[in-house]
């Protein structure tokens, strides 16, 4: 449940080669970060996996069923929220439910489950207007759980968050995932997000975007931030990633 | 502060108001007196502002009327009113499926658009021959119709059209069909956009009913009644007939922006 395999993907906007033969495999409940230049082709990649997106070369699977179409297995949770305005907190996490068609009495009880995992019991009936950045975010991640999909796409989703409020949606999102048993590619312009998130991190460079090292990240959970091992990867990935920002930097 | 403000400005609107009321009046008693007077207009015909509202009040007590003797100004306000909203309602039923259609498919964009680009740049008002000659009932309604239906055409494309594909991709991701897409993303997106053209087809309606009402000569109606005064020369009651159809205007426009923030709480 939750397997996903990219075999030489590669996508092409007319005639620019946006992401190049990439190869990746997600295992089941692996939590595995997507790190690189800005460009390189992080949120195309999550668009091919979500089957927002089709690629001009190589073939996507999800629990080795070929990805052809949108692929309503995967939640999205989108960097800037993406609520619908005209629905309530508790509306728009129901949204998944009602489009299967599942009665209102028991998508009610969904959105109620998730409101309570994500924190945000109190707040069923405010409209995304009135809530603060990060409990629209909440909101996001909640809507993708009530879906219950096998695989998280994540594109971001702290990007707009002060640095307060990050650390703890990252708490809460482990702990979320950890509650869940979802497999998740987390997208993240911060290494200590990814040192702290994930299982794996996937250093891309930029034009075209291909896979340019992989970390494995073995500290176990809960992690602290500033222990030694962390310190160390955060050292590494962020060499890696330093000289792919350079030259992206170079070649504009 | 911004009490102060705001009561400062509505010190202003009425100073304003009863600034031209004095104005009017003084304006007409020259005139009367030879004191003054606008070349080629008769200005001492003008009712004043006294003689307007007597026959206002004159003519709101009544419910009697008929050729000679049209008074009674609520039977032509009631008259107006539901022409409009008939001709409103009918548009709006019309006009939100086609807008919708029109906005979403780019077939039905080129089936329709040139039909509807060339019919929407004739004014309300070149339809009244038609209405009068060719339509056997209802030509009023069908004036309203046409001047409320292409606002609201146009600003239903719009309102599709500036859905954020990112909802759209959203509700791809949570299972939407192509029919939940448009009924849970692009009609709730595009639904202000809809109310904002039904407010300005209802002015264009208001005005395309009182000149309607005037030319197709329903013995009943708001642009009937100020025609028919002007023609008897009770120009005090054409004035406040005019007023009147000023005043409603008015309060149909904030009536729809009242719905407007009613219905839609999800802006602030
Ligand atoms: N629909 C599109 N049409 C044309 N070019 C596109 C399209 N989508 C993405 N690109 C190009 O592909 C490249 C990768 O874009 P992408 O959005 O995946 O980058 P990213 O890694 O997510 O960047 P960022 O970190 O800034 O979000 C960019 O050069 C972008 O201009
Ligand atoms: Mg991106």
């Amino acid at each position: 449940m939750g397997r996903l395999i990219l075999k030489g993907v590669s996508r092409k906007f007319n005639g620019f080669l946006a992401v190049s033969d990439v190869n990746l495999e997600i295992a089941d409940g692996e939590f595995v970060c997507l790190l690189g230049p800005s460009g390189c082709g992080k949120t195309t990649i999550l668009r091919l996996a979500a089957g927002l997106d089709a690629p001009t070369e190589g073939e996507l699977f999800l629990d080795s069923k070929k990805i052809e179409g949108v692929n309503d297995e995967c939640g999205f949770v989108f960097q800037e929220y993406v609520l619908f305005p005209w629905r309530t907190v508790k509306g728009n996490i129901e949204f998944g439910p009602e489009m299967k068609g599942i009665r209102k009495e028991e998508r009610e009880q969904i959105a109620l489950h998730y409101i309570d995992l994500v924190g945000l019991k109190g707040f069923e009936n405010h409209y995304p207007h009135e809530l603060s950045g990060g409990m629209k975010q909440r909101v996001g991640i909640a809507r993708a759980y009530a879906n219950s999909p096998k695989l998280l796409l994540m594109d971001e989703p702290f990007g707009a968050l002060d640095a307060q409020t990050r650390n703890l949606m990252q708490g809460e999102l482990l702990r979320i995932w950890q509650e869940e048993h979802i497999s998740a590619l987390f997208v993240t312009h911060s290494v200590d997000e990814a040192v702290y998130l994930a299982d794996r991190v996937m250093v891309m460079s930029a034009r075209p975007g291909m896979v340019k090292d992989i970390f494995e990240i073995d500290i176990p959970r809960p992690r602290v931030r500033t222990s030694p091992e962390a310190n160390e990867l955060r050292d590494a990935i962020l060499k890696s990633l330093g000289t792919e920002i350079k030259r992206a930097a170079s070649l504009k | 502060m911004k009490n102060d403000n705001k009561r400062n400005g509505l010190i202003i609107n009425i100073l304003s108001l009863i600034g031209f009321i004095i104005f009017w009046h003084v304006l007409v008693a020259l005139a009367r007196e030879q004191i003054f007077n606008i070349p080629f207009m008769r200005l001492k015909d003008v009712p004043t502002p006294i003689e307007t509202w007597y026959a206002l009040v004159g003519s709101m007590f009544t419910r009697t009327y008929g050729p000679g003797l049209t008074y009674g100004i609520i039977n032509h306000i009631e008259a107006s009113l539901v022409r409009v909203i008939q001709g409103s309602a009918l548009a709006f039923i019309i006009g939100v499926p086609v807008g919708i259609g029109i906005g979403y498919s780019r077939l039905i964009h080129n089936i329709l658009n040139p039909i509807i680009e060339i019919v929407r740049n004739m004014p309300p008002m070149a339809w009244i021959p038609l209405a009068i000659f060719i339509l056997v009932s209802g030509g009023s309604i069908f004036i309203v119709f046409i001047g409320v239906v292409f606002p609201i055409i146009i600003n239903t494309i719009y309102g599709v059209r500036s859905t954020d594909s990112r909802l759209i991709d959203a509700a791809r991701m949570l299972g939407a069909s192509q029919a939940q897409i448009v009924t849970k993303v692009i009609i709730p997106s595009a639904f202000p956009s809809i109310i904002a053209g039904l407010r300005i087809g209802f002015g264009v309606g208001w005005m395309a009913i009182v000149a309607a009402e005037m030319v197709i000569r329903s013995p009943v109606g708001l642009g009937y009644f100020i025609w028919n005064m002007g023609d008897l020369g009770r120009y005090a009651e054409m004035v406040a007939g005019m007023i009147v159809i000023g005043v409603i205007g008015y309060f149909m426009n904030i009536s729809i922006v009242l719905l407007q923030k009613r219905v839609i709480k999800w802006v602030d």
